[in-house]
């Protein structure tokens, strides 16, 4: 359901030429949890944002849930991310100025939903992630991990077949990151696909997949199956 | 996508800067709506109509130095020559012009009893000649006779049997008369003597335009003798400048012992008359658009600010789904939602400005319409402004911004 066939990034300056990525081949099924480890400057963040449709690419192909996404414009880019791809970020992201209720309503509206249907999306991914009583509170008023759980919520409401984790536990205590990793299996077991970026090993022995990009190529690495077991059936 | 219960919300959480922004607008509004008002009212006064038909309209000043200068031949003289000139239409001797600044003006009663009420009327001496060269309309009883002209010493007293008044002058002695009825009626002029009025013409203003009376004229029967005269001249359709020309050469060529000086044309005397009005309007214009102007940089600074402040916002917003046009519109939405609360504001202090105003400098009451204009004339100005930060709000991205 995710595509990425010779793919190629650069990013350039007036003296260097940087390949982000290059002959870059990926396919991710309906379902995988894929972690993606890799060295800083491997490429991973830059895949996580060509995936999530955030950035575009040189060469190459990228087709998501069977379409192509070269050459769409802004508005066709933005409702497939919209409809297809949730996103959660190592800092959260949650909007300051808002409360719960309107953060996680945010991707809600863009999708054109009204009042009703929205607020019981609102309402069912924020007890999905145990914060439906803090509807009315502002993300400085709860701890990294709830705020990490806002915004999983806020990634679930729109119910995308995609999930895109980058350092989803990286601003968390161990406590706190086990239990954000417990909801994103969770997640993953009730369908969703999850692509993570962790640079925790320990994390990335827990996803299904298990994906190492090194000078922007990727390689899969062989998966711990009774990780993989044990924790697909907790 | 419009949220305005979000964003609201949100701008609540930061009123400072939305709030002083807001007062700004409210300022603005408030300065816009009153000095367009006062534009406006200015405008109303300068386009009042003199009674004249100014296009073709000048004057000049004849003044007797010589010792043997006499007076009633020279004028007559130059009178029968000018009007024989084939630019000019008519040519007659005044004492003043309207809108000229200086003239005479007199009481008219219904009574000798100085203490019984009368309206005040500015005096204009003319001859049988005087409703064409002037281009009034009489719109009842009759003009007068050649025959009726009489002549005035500087310092005379009385005042002729027969005199011509504008309708306004009428209304004020006769609130309940229409012209046609005021004519054959008898008024006192000074308290003193008694007159006819024999004819009612539309309108002729007074020299002064700052004067409440400054419609209500009477045309005097009378050639002056006062040793300086006023020649008014009215030129052909269009031909002004020869008439001027032709006039000024004659009467050079026919020097007679009199000087003659100050020739200007009726559109340089409205020109004069207003120039005060003008220059009000001018500074208040440029205040107006300099306010304006203002308000517009604030805008522009304050939403640049916060598209700087919350450039990961931005990122995270497109990631969420938004379009380019959408951070567009969220910002234009906001900026929206800060000038309206200024407005509202603003309208309630334009109209407390008004009623001080009113009460203060006897200005009219704004009209209803000054408001809502003012209210689309700002928020125009505030999504013009909003628009360049906005985009490049839009540009922003996505990728570099979430990861800020």
């Amino acid at each position: 359901m995710l595509v990425m066939q010779q793919l190629t990034k650069k990013f350039r300056t007036d003296d260097v030429e940087t390949h982000a990525l290059r002959d870059f081949n990926l396919n991710v099924n309906e379902g995988d949890f894929i972690a993606v480890t890799g060295p800083s400057g491997s490429g991973k963040t830059t895949f996580l944002t060509i995936a999530g449709l955030l950035e575009d690419f040189d060469s190459g192909s990228y087709q998501l849930d069977g379409e192509s996404v070269q050459g769409l414009n802004d508005k066709a880019l933005s409702r497939l991310r919209n409809e297809k791809i949730g996103f959660i970020f190592q800092s959260f992201n949650l909007i300051a100025d808002l409360n719960l209720f309107d953060n996680v309503d945010l991707p809600l509206r863009y999708r054109g939903f009204n009042a009703a249907e929205r607020k019981r999306r609102i309402e069912q991914s924020l007890e999905l992630v145990g914060l439906q009583h803090r509807l009315k509170h502002l993300p400085t008023q709860l701890s990294g991990g709830q705020q990490q759980r806002v915004a999983i919520a806020r990634a679930l409401a729109g119910e995308p077949r995609f999930l895109l984790a980058d350092e989803p536990t990286g601003n968390l205590d161990s406590q706190m990151a086990q239990s954000v990793m417990a909801l994103l299996e969770q997640i993953n077991q009730r369908g969703t696909t999850i692509v993570m970026v962790t640079h925790d090993s320990e994390l990335a022995k827990r996803a299904s997949r298990n994906l190492v990009i090194r000078d922007g190529r990727a390689s899969e690495q062989v998966v711990n199956q009774r990780a993989v077991s044990q924790f697909a059936s907790a | 996508m419009i949220a305005i219960g979000p964003t609201f919300r949100a701008l609540l959480r930061n009123k400072v800067g939305a709030l002083l922004l807001a007062l700004q607008i409210a300022l603005t509004m408030t300065v816009v709506v009153n000095a367009i008002h006062v534009i406006s009212s200015r405008g109303d006064l300068m386009s009042r109509p003199s009674g004249l038909d100014e296009a073709n309209q000048f004057y000049l000043t004849s003044t007797g130095y010589a010792s043997n200068f006499n007076e009633a031949l020279v004028v007559a003289e130059d009178l029968r020559q000018l009007r024989a000139l084939p630019a000019v239409a008519g040519a007659i001797q005044t004492n003043a012009t309207p809108l000229g600044s200086s003239g005479w003006s007199t009481g008219l009663s219904l009574s000798m009893d100085e203490q019984a009420s009368g309206v005040g009327a500015a005096v204009y001496f003319v001859d049988e000649t005087g409703l064409d060269t002037l281009g009034v309309k009489l719109i009842a009883g009759r003009n007068f006779r050649a025959n009726e002209i009489g002549e005035r010493e500087k310092n005379a007293i009385d005042w002729p049997s027969q005199i011509i008044v504008t309708e306004a002058t009428a209304a004020g002695l006769f609130p309940d008369l229409s012209p046609a009825q005021v004519v054959g009626k008898s008024v006192y002029i000074s308290s003193t003597s008694q007159t006819t009025i024999i004819g009612v013409i539309d309108r002729l203003q007074a020299p002064w335009n700052g004067w409440s009376g400054v419609e209500r004229s009477m045309l005097i029967p009378q050639r002056t003798l006062f040793g300086s005269s006023r020649y008014f001249i009215r030129a052909q359709p269009g031909q002004l400048n020869q008439a001027m020309r032709a006039v000024q050469d004659h009467l050079d060529q026919h020097p007679q012992g009199r000087l003659i000086r100050n020739v200007r044309t009726m559109d340089e005397t409205r020109a004069r008359s207003y120039r005060d009005d003008q220059a009000l309007q001018g500074v208040l214009w440029v205040t107006m658009t300099a306010l304006v102007i203002i308000t517009a940089l604030g805008i522009i600074g304050m939403v640049s600010f916060n598209v700087n402040r919350r450039r990961k916002q931005i990122g995270t917003r497109r990631a969420l789904g938004a379009s380019r046009n959408d951070i567009i519109g969220y910002f234009m939405l906001e900026n929206l939602l800060t000038t309206v609360v200024g407005l509202v504001l603003g309208s309630v202090s334009s109209i407390l400005l008004n009623i001080w105003l009113v009460d203060t400098f006897n200005l009219p009451r704004i009209g209803w319409l000054y408001l809502p204009v003012a209210m689309l004339l700002l928020i125009v100005v505030g999504l013009l402004a909003v628009y360049g930060p906005a985009r490049k709000a839009a540009a922003i991205s996505p990728a570099l911004a979430t990861r800020q």
